[in-house]
């Protein structure tokens, strides 16, 4: 399967940096997929659960994590994904989370507290 | 001629007070790499974000985005003046703090916000009162650029501000510190349309759903980490600047402590010789 290079940058650390052959990611317009050679696209992501078919030097595996807003920009040998916020399923503090989501008033932050719920059900 | 007790004294304190400054320095020096790798960690967001930026103004005509727009022409400015939350580094804050003062008197009546515990106090100082602030080492800077941002743009799109302005840092290298005047909003669109006149045929990108919603979620963005950087930019340079001013005081405390021992092996001296002679004048008396 063909690969392209994939950059997951939130603002204080690269996330990560290699080769995919998928990523599914979260748009305003709903759930995106994108495999090699996509055409150039931009897009804001909205609070969701971000999935790409990885290989860097730690192995082929598949990359889950709950992310909060982000945008995404595709070229066709490319793809760089700005997020916020995103945890990995070993980040997330479940009982943390619920209590979030309970005490959460703003629509973006019940958002991204559902999708870390949502990646932590999926495992 | 103080006393050589006096002397001795003092060079004791002079020593204790080196000893704090060279730790200092030493501590200064330690925190600008850690704050120089956390700016470093933050460019492959902030380039992108610009990238990303820049093809989406090449790419629509017209953005209703009111950061785009320029602002209610009978609102006063809005500045946030950004230092660092510590002194003991030199003229780093005052400088900001002056330039900060220059801009009000500009723009007289301008609505104040602060980042860092010193420009806190000169706006207040300024007659800016209670005034949305924030300090420069809070738990996440990333949390309180956010908030800043937040504060500052309602203020901006209701029509109370005209504009938001940054005064801060800005560090050219690690001697050399200059405070700096940025208009962040309205976001001047000549400059960057221009960046992307010879890039042509990636204007032909896809957009999800339109450029304009892409944009108009992208801006506040593009303010929050604005700000963010310019608070990293800050920690970095105050320590720069804080090691530059620890440096000088240890040199300088250094100096004084070879010129009081001079003074103080002087009066030494003086002391003994004034013994001798008074010996030696006595035995003379003596002999007769």
């Amino acid at each position: 399967m063909s690969t392209f290079a994939l950059k997951l940058i939130a603002p204080t650390r690269v996330l990560f940096d290699g080769q995919a052959s998928l990523v599914i990611a979260a748009t305003t317009e709903g759930e995106e997929g994108i495999l090699a050679g996509h055409a150039p696209f931009v897009g804001a992501l909205k609070p969701g659960v971000l999935r790409a078919e990885v290989s860097d030097e730690m192995g082929s595996r598949r990359l889950e994590l709950a992310t909060d807003e982000g945008f995404i920009q595709a070229l066709p040998d490319r793809v760089t994904v700005l997020l916020e916020r995103a945890l990995s399923l070993e980040e997330i503090d479940l009982e943390a989370t619920r209590a979030e989501l309970a005490a959460a008033t703003e629509p973006a932050a019940i958002a991204f507290a559902e999708a870390k719920l949502r990646l932590a059900r999926s495992a | 001629m103080a006393s050589v007790k006096d002397l001795r004294d003092q060079i004791r304190s002079l020593k204790n007070t080196q000893q704090i400054t060279k730790a200092m320095k030493q501590v200064a020096a330690a925190k600008i790499r850690r704050a120089e790798t956390a700016q470093k960690q933050a460019r492959p967001y902030a380039d992108t974000l610009g990238e990303m930026l820049r093809e989406l103004v090449a790419a629509v005509s017209r953005v209703d985005h009111p950061f785009m727009n320029p602002g209610k022409t009978s609102a006063p400015s809005g500045m946030i003046l950004m230092t660092a939350d510590k002194g003991l580094c030199g003229a780093f804050n005052a400088n900001v703090i002056r330039q900060g003062e220059a801009f009000l008197r500009e723009h007289p009546g301008a609505v104040m916000y602060s980042v860092g515990v010193k420009a806190r106090q000169a706006v207040r100082r300024f007659g800016g009162g209670d005034h949305p602030s924030w300090p420069l080492n809070a738990a996440s800077k990333l949390e309180a650029a956010r908030e800043v941002a937040r504060t500052a743009s309602a203020a901006f799109v209701e029509g109370k501000i005209s504009e938001i302005v940054l005064v801060s840092s800005k560090m050219l290298s690690m001697l050399v510190q200059r405070p700096q005047t940025l208009r962040l909003v309205p976001i001047a669109r000549d400059g960057m349309a221009d960046a992307t006149v010879n890039q042509g045929p990636k204007a032909m990108v896809e957009f999800a759903p339109t450029p304009e919603a892409v944009l108009s979620q992208l801006l506040p963005k593009y303010l929050e980490f604005t700000i963010f950087s310019a608070m990293l930019e800050t920690d970095a340079a105050f320590f720069a600047a804080q090691l530059v001013a620890m440096n000088n005081a240890t040199d300088n405390a250094g100096k004084l402590i070879d010129e009081y021992t001079i003074q103080m092996n002087n009066a030494r001296q003086a002391a003994i010789t004034k013994e001798l002679l008074e010996i030696v004048g006595g035995a003379e008396a003596l002999n007769g």
